[in-house]
């Protein structure tokens, strides 16, 4: 029998299952507690540095983290153990990794995407003052959460569900 | 435990450096490392240099780490060598199609030490 998303849209598009993988992946990979923000924050600081990891088969979309650019090197020196002073092509990496593992623990919890669904190679992208644009998604998942001072978004956006 | 050579291929340098950690924290403290960021680096490094452990990423360009592994068994380049698929992927199938390729064992991102001790220690004391 053909696998089909549709009837488990509720759980493939349940908010908690987000929450669930950004928690598990900073505190398994980076050792540190982040929670949700509920406040309508956005990325405070100029140059942001933003990954993007697809999604393909049954689902169609893509997983996106977004962060300041001194939130990305906290989050590449925890993962590292070392020091940066700018976003450089370690930190790029790092944050291209965190955005890889997020968009598989969120794939994870729903079997039948877990199964039907491949992820892409992260993209980073890198600059100062841009907004992030979606047209009309299926759903759309666009969560904030914050760690020692710092806060960073992470957005699961599906633009086609089989 | 005596000294223990490993490749790990992942295109994430990242990546590699934390699965290094994690070896050692698992207690492989008289561990070299080999680290190859491709596919096609990992089999170059293969030809001329031994190892007890192979460590690969799946999810990579060019050259993805089943077909990594699949090289590595047609080309006789480690014999006897455990591989061990360390990845984002999940599902029961990725596992069965790293097994059928040759993998030993596989451990998903993100994961912990324990989980790295449970699945590679074993194979390593096996050898």
């Amino acid at each position: 029998m053909e696998c089909s998303l549709r009837e488990s849209m509720h759980l493939v598009s349940e908010p908690r299952n987000l929450d669930a993988s950004v928690e598990e992946v900073f505190r398994l990979m980076l050792g540190v507690n982040c929670q949700r923000s509920t406040g309508p924050e956005e990325i405070a600081e100029p140059e942001s540095v933003t990954a993007v990891v697809g999604f393909g088969g049954l689902l169609s979309g893509a997983c996106v983290f977004r962060s300041g650019a001194s939130t990305a090197i906290k989050i590449a020196a925890h993962m590292t153990g070392m020091e940066f002073e700018a976003v450089d092509d370690t930190v790029k990496d790092g944050i291209g990794e965190i955005c890889n593992m997020l968009a598989g623990a969120w794939k994870s919890k729903v079997p039948d995407l877990s199964a039907n669904c491949d992820l892409s190679i992260p993209a980073v992208i890198t600059g100062r003052d841009y907004k992030i644009h979606v047209q009309a998604p299926e759903f759309k998942l666009h969560h904030i959460f914050k760690f020692d001072g710092a806060s960073f978004e992470v957005t699961i956006v599906c633009d086609g569900l089989q | 435990m005596s000294e223990v050579r490993a490749l790990i291929v992942d295109d994430s340098s990242v990546m590699r450096k934390i699965v290094e950690r994690s070896l050692r924290q698992a207690g492989l403290e008289a561990l070299v490392v080999y680290e190859a960021g491709s596919g096609n680096e990992g089999l170059d490094l293969l030809k001329t240099q031994p190892v007890d452990l192979i460590l690969s990423d799946i999810n990579m360009p060019a050259m993805d780490g089943l077909e990594f592994v699949r090289q590595v068994k047609e080309q006789n380049l480690a014999p006897g060598v455990p591989v061990v698929m360390i990845t984002t992927e999940s599902s029961m199938e990725s596992v069965q199609q790293a097994i059928q390729a040759g993998a030993k064992s596989y451990i998903r991102k993100p994961f912990t030490v324990e989980q790295v001790k449970e699945r590679v220690m074993p194979l390593l004391n096996a050898a």
